[in-house]
């Protein structure tokens, strides 16, 4: 039967496939396209389920037109007798072992090339840069390790995971409070991040630009809103932009910065760290503030479930860390765009902020500002009483309109 | 609990076997997977004690030689339930009782061995909440005691029901059930002794 | 006793029933509500079940259509965050546990005993409890909504998420007592069931005469019953986690969160195959008697069920392949995988092959099977994607997965069941349901549920993650969600038109007034021998069985050169539903006493640990009750058993003669 109809369908399965494919990839605009690979790993798994795509296309061609064939083929007509019956076959022994038999063969061929792609990827890539990437609810954070050594560079990151371009990237996903799932469709497949485990993952980007995720594994409240960018730069800039990251930061001059400084350093420190920040303390009185040098004593982080559990597991702390703040494009686990999402600002790049016009034109204050009016109006998130211990997200601190603005002047200068 | 004179025994079934005993089998064999479930979480988590400075696993506070005496005298209780189930068969009420009897001391002995057991690792710090290795451990043995109670409690309603004339030698296959359900319980408590008190 | 003589009549001896032993009285066949909320017929057990199930569709389908609402346009407001969370939550579980289990668990109660011949389960008693027990687990599940909110974690709320710092509302607790209530009712219904099709079989009935629905169904409860434990164990221990601080997912304490996993998928592969099977099972019975030819090759579909059966539990972790298990278990279980599609694929090629060289009458349950036919094995094909596990890390947690199950167990396990009823429904209530209106409805529903679900392929791979509440503006994922909403809608039309169909066949039925046939559709298993609607006692006459499908060759017999001859009429072969003389179990109070207590005891632990007190103390007395309960009722005569069970009061008095002592359907 499958033998009669199998011109027709030979010319229907390209086409339907074609259809199938031009849907999904050619939509507008869609950024996580899981068929629009571009990194080397992604590339792999799309030359390994394209031909599968493939094979099941034509068996559910196969079948679906053998259904409707047979449907129409031997359909009873209105005036046959009822009580003249068809041949009655109980069955085939050869066509049994047969539909059985072809279908294993398939299945092992095409698991074998799984197999060998599973032993591929899972490969521990020569010269990476270790990224280790820790999922919290609801954002991601990425410490580096430059050269491999073992332990990390003072460079610690939040929702932007800038990389050089042309180079593996090892990361060593773990997580701070329950599993979420780190997932850049056009890099790499996913791979959970779980509470009290490592797990491995190499991507690698050929070209510079950005590339889009989201946390896949459900994780709570904000799940939706727990986004990723890889923001992959020419190699001279990830250099540059590393040292960057690694320059202490400078105290603020300007009058208001200072107000914003000490309203951050008594409000916003204990979730949130600025590394090599000064006591603003140490510039009360007499002294001018560029002598005040005194290292700013955090206070014991207490209020985040997760920083209790990340202390235990020894991964960081427990808000995104704020040093560089302005290099990063987005903030609140990449939900809002901190550089504004225009062509102009997004070719200013990771250096958008260094420039006092560059901050005028692109800098997203308006939502800024409403975060720091009332988070939890932003974003879904348990905030609770702040030093509650299942409160996660950052809470409604009642800022006056001026000490927003303080807050901003001083925060615009973690360049 | 069919009455006397209903017996199973004209009973012709597809596979010859009772439903009851038929219905025990299929039930015991569900138990396996439940078992299966917590003694697998325990060889996960038998090496997990937790952070804190209490941090002895299970089987590093045990006595085994108290453990293995409360073990044989749950082995022993099987064969006094074999004699029951045997006695039944004869029709023996007065031998069947005792028997019932015997087995059902000899399983409240474990359990009292369990009881004590469990307070003094209480005693030393390591409770149910206290780490995944202990949690596990509480769990798994603490089921099978909840088994060899209902069990217990099985027992001595099959002894009250020969005392009322309620089971009699037509009624053997219902000792006989509470006896498979019995055996189920030991041979589980051979494999738990062997998983946590044997391998370390 | 007098089962297998084949005339049931009592023997000699005991016509005189002697008052047996029990403390309480059993009572009589009762007229009205309390003879439902007693009874122990299978066949109303099986009504129950559907009727419960529907009610549930309900309110599962209701958070669908809000799901669907919430994500038509980007940015949708219809529901906040946390409420979508419990939504989809409560939508997934309820689908799941309490609608696509329990229709299989209506269909398997009324139709096992009658396809193997037999006169009611084999613990009948038994049979009531695991029902009120479902209802109970059922009512548990849902009363979150009235009391503090659903759980919020998907419906296999992987640890640490659900421990009580994450989700620190009752709705996991809900969802896990309620669970844990419906896990018992499938453990008792799984014993019951097993021991009746392997204990009460007519005589001849061997193994390999069984329909192929009775095959399915017993593999589908032997997976029940080495399953459903593993999700209790792993319940139990979230519980103690949950409720009484235990540690058994606290990573700061050394936990690892994928015992949960492990433990969940043990369990819920298994499940996956739990829910089509039944559905698998219908349509073999009726594509046959559609095409009116044999199933095509009987040994092989029901090898390959069993197969499934045993390969089910072989490829759990297909479900984990981004928890970071490793290269070599994810190889390992990726084709294992990809080796179940085999049976699997034999079932569809087998199914063809029946339809192949037929004479097809079209009729509404021919075309939901057809339905089954092509739409499961969409759901098979992306299945087999998944199981190419570097790809499943692309797919995993996207719409695509959710596409991929919903042309499971919708396009699949569902579209058999609506086939199973058009098909059952004039054995079950004595009418059939309007032809023309079901082909109508099954288009729009064939219609409503590609739209809905088939753009979610496209989502998927467009990088669509599920379980989320909102998608952004600009990322082509727009005009799908769109499309799949109007799906959405269309298939809530079509089962409010299902609804209607029932009201406006049974309207029309009265008014006819017409007497159905008890074969309505020349069809050839045992149950087509008994009246429809089917009597209380099923068959007059304990049938011999000497071949599948005995009832058909009754019927017809096979000329030198294969042809099919008539050789007797239907209605000279088909028993009139008069038997006398046959005794039923009586029913009873204690089945829906002994569920009555769990509720409480679920609640209790949540809130009150008096109320498990309270619940205990029903529990047991509803087991002392159960002990102490005569077998039979010992007011009830023996004589002649008339006609359908029903619930009207001029047939109570008829009615007033279910026959006591029956060894074998005393449980």
């Amino acid at each position: 039967m499958i033998g009669k109809a199998r011109s027709p369908l030979a010319r229907i399965v390209p086409l339907a496939l074609g259809i199938v494919v031009f849907a999904a990839g050619c939509a507008s605009n869609a950024p996580q396209d899981t068929l629009d690979p571009a990194g080397p790993q992604a590339k792999q798994i799309d030359n390994l389920i394209m031909p599968v795509f493939g094979v099941a296309g034509i068996v559910f061609v196969l079948i679906l037109g053998g259904a409707v064939w047979v449907g129409l083929k031997f359909k009873a007509k209105d005036d046959d007798d009822f009580n003249e019956f068809p041949d009655q076959v109980h069955g085939h022994f050869a066509l049994e072992i047969g539909w059985t038999i072809v279908p294993a063969v398939i299945l092992a061929l095409v698991g074998i090339f799984t197999v060998i792609t599973i032993f591929d990827l899972a490969k521990k890539p020569a010269d990476a840069i270790t990224v280790e990437v820790t999922g919290q609810q609801w954002w991601w954070q990425y410490r580096y390790d430059l050269n491999n050594d073992g332990s990390f560079d003072e460079i610690v990151t939040a929702n932007d995971l800038v990389i050089p371009t042309g180079r593996n990237i090892a990361l060593r996903i773990r997580s701070n409070d329950v599993i979420h799932s780190w997932w850049a469709p056009r890099l790499a497949g996913k791979m959970d991040a779980v509470p009290g485990r490592t797990h491995p993952l190499t991507i690698k980007a050929p070209e510079a630009g950005e590339y889009i995720g989201q946390c896949a594994e459900f994780c709570g409240l904000s799940h939706a809103e727990m986004r990723i960018k890889v923001v992959a730069v020419s190699p001279e800039e990830f250099d540059a932009w590393a040292e960057a990251q690694q320059a202490p930061v400078e105290n603020p001059t300007d009058e208001a910065a200072i107000e914003g400084w000490k309203i951050f350093a008594g409000t916003c420190t204990s979730c949130h760290t600025v590394r090599g920040m000064n006591d603003p303390g140490a510039v009360e009185g007499d002294a001018g503030p560029e002598t005040s040098t005194t290292p700013f004593e955090y206070p014991e982080a207490k209020n985040q479930l997760a920083n209790k559990l990340a202390r235990q597991l020894d991964q960081g702390t427990g808000l995104p860390d704020l040093t560089h703040f302005m290099s990063r494009s987005t903030f609140a686990g990449a939900k809002f765009d901190l550089r504004k999402n225009t062509d102009a600002c997004n070719a200013l790049g990771l250096n958008w902020a260094t420039t006092d016009d560059g901050l005028a034109k692109c800098l997203n204050r308006a939502d800024l500002e409403a975060w720091l009016r009332d988070a939890p109006s932003m974003k879904a998130m348990h905030p609770g009483e702040t030093m509650a211990p299942d409160s996660r997200g950052m809470p409604n601190f009642d800022l006056t309109e001026e000490q927003i603005d303080q807050l901003v002047a001083y925060l615009i200068t973690l360049k | 609990m069919a009455s006397a004179d209903h017996t199973d025994h004209g009973l012709v079934t597809s596979t010859g076997v009772s439903n009851e005993k038929l219905g025990m089998w299929v039930f015991l064999g569900s138990e396996c997977l439940l078992f299966g479930g917590l003694i697998s979480s325990f060889l996960l988590y038998k090496n997990r004690s937790g952070t804190s400075s209490l941090h002895e696993r299970p089987h590093d506070l045990y006595d085994l030689a108290f453990t293995s005496i409360s073990s044989f005298v749950l082995l022993m209780s099987s064969l006094t339930m074999v004699l029951a189930v045997s006695a039944i068969q004869r029709g023996e009420l007065r031998n069947t009782r005792v028997w019932l009897g015997v087995t059902a001391l000899l399983g409240s002995i474990f359990i009292s061995g369990q009881v004590y057991e469990f307070k003094e690792f209480l005693n030393a710090g390591y409770g149910f909440t206290h780490s995944p290795a202990w949690s596990a451990f509480f769990a798994l043995t603490g089921f099978h005691g909840v088994h060899v109670s209902l069990g217990i409690v099985m027992l001595l309603s099959a002894i009250g029901l020969t005392l009322t004339g309620r089971i009699g030698r037509g009624q053997a296959e219902s000792v006989e059930i509470v006896g498979l359900y019995w055996h189920f319980v030991d041979v589980v408590w051979v494999i738990i002794f062997t998983v946590v008190y044997l391998i370390k | 006793m007098a089962t297998t003589d084949g005339t049931l009549a009592l023997g000699p001896g005991v016509d005189a029933p002697v008052r047996p032993m029990g403390v309480f009285a059993r009572p009589g066949s009762t007229p009205g509500w309390r003879g439902w909320i007693t009874t122990v017929d299978h066949k109303r057990i099986g009504i129950m079940y559907g009727a419960a199930a529907l009610f549930f569709f309900l309110i599962g389908g209701v958070e669908a259509l809000l799901i669907r609402l919430q994500l038509a346009a980007p940015e949708g407001k219809v529901l906040s965050a946390d409420l979508y969370n419990q939504v989809y939550t409560m939508h997934g579980t309820t689908m799941i546990f309490l609608v696509v289990m329990p229709i299989g668990a209506s269909f398997m109660n009324y139709l096992l005993p009658l396809q193997v011949g037999a006169r009611d389960v084999a613990f009948p008693r038994m049979n009531a409890l695991s029902f009120w027990v479902f209802l109970a687990g059922g009512i548990v599940l849902n009363s979150a909504w009235l009391l503090g909110g659903g759980a919020d974690g998907g419906w296999f709320n992987y640890a640490p998420n659900n421990g009580v710092m994450f989700s620190p509302t009752h709705g996991i607790d809900f969802w896990n007592m309620g669970l844990i209530i419906t896990g018992i009712s499938s453990l008792v219904g799984a014993v019951n069931l097993i021991v009746t099709v392997l204990n009460l079989r007519a005589p001849g009935m061997t193994l390999m005469r069984m329909p192929v629905f009775v095959w399915m169904s017993l593999v589908t409860q032997f997976m029940l019953l080495f399953a459903i434990p593993v999700l209790t164990s792993a319940q139990f221990l979230l519980l103690f986690d949950r409720l009484f601080g235990a540690r058994f997912f606290d990573v700061s304490q050394g936990a690892d969160p994928l015992l949960w996993q492990h433990l969940f998928w043990i369990f819920g592969h298994p499940e996956v195959y739990i829910m089509i099977l039944p559905a698998f099972g219908l349509i073999s019975e009726m594509i046959p008697v559609f095409a009116r030819k044999p199933i095509f090759g009987y040994p092989f579909m029901v090898f390959s069920g069993i197969a499934i059966g045993f390969m089910g539990w072989g490829v759990w972790a297909h479900h984990m392949f981004a928890s970071g298990m490793g290269p070599i278990s994810v190889a390992a279980f990726s084709v294992a995988t990809m080796f179940i599609a085999v049976p699997t694929g034999v079932k569809i090629l087998n199914w063809l092959a029946t339809m192949w060289g037929g004479k097809l009458r079209f009729d509404t349950p021919l075309l939901y099977s057809v339905g089954l036919v092509t739409m499961f094995t969409i759901g098979g094909l992306s299945g087999v994607t998944h199981a190419v596990s570097p790809a499943d890390t692309q797919q995993t947690d996207t719409y695509y997965i959710v596409a991929h199950f919903h042309y499971v167990l919708f396009g699949g396990a569902l579209f058999g069941f609506v086939g199973g009823w058009y098909f059952w429904w004039p054995k079950v209530f004595g009418y059939k349901l309007s032809e023309f209106h079901g082909k109508v409805n099954f288009w729009i529903l064939m219609v409503g549920f590609n739209l809905t679900f088939g753009p979610m392929h496209i989502l998927g791979l467009q990088g669509m993650p599920r379980r989320t509440y909102t998608y952004r503006d600009n990322y082509g994922f727009n005009f799908w969600n769109l499309v799949a909403t109007i799906g959405a809608v269309i298939i809530g039309i079509s089962f409010l038109y299902f609804f209607w169909i029932i009201w406006k066949s049974w309207k029309d039925a009265k008014a006819a007034n017409a007497v159905l046939s008890g074969d309505p559709w020349d069809a050839r298993g045992l149950e087509w021998m008994i009246p429809c609607p089917a009597p209380a006692h099923n068959f007059d006459v304990t049938p011999t069985v000497t071949r599948l499908d005995d009832f058909w060759h009754r019927k017809y017999a096979e000329d030198e050169s294969g042809r099919l001859i008539r050789v007797a009429e239907t209605a000279d072969v088909s028993m009139k539903g008069d038997g006398t003389g046959v005794h039923l179990p009586s029913p009873s109070y204690w089945p829906i006493v002994l569920a009555s207590g769990l509720p409480f005891i679920g609640w209790g632990l949540i809130f009150n640990l008096w109320f498990c007190l309270l619940g205990g103390l029903i529990v047991i007395t509803g087991i002392y009750g159960w002990v102490m309960e005569p077998a039979d009722d010992p007011e009830a005569g023996h004589g002649h058993e008339d006609d359908h069970p029903s619930d009207s009061d001029d047939s109570s008095a008829a009615a007033e003669v279910a026959a006591p002592e029956e060894a074998a359907l005393v449980d």
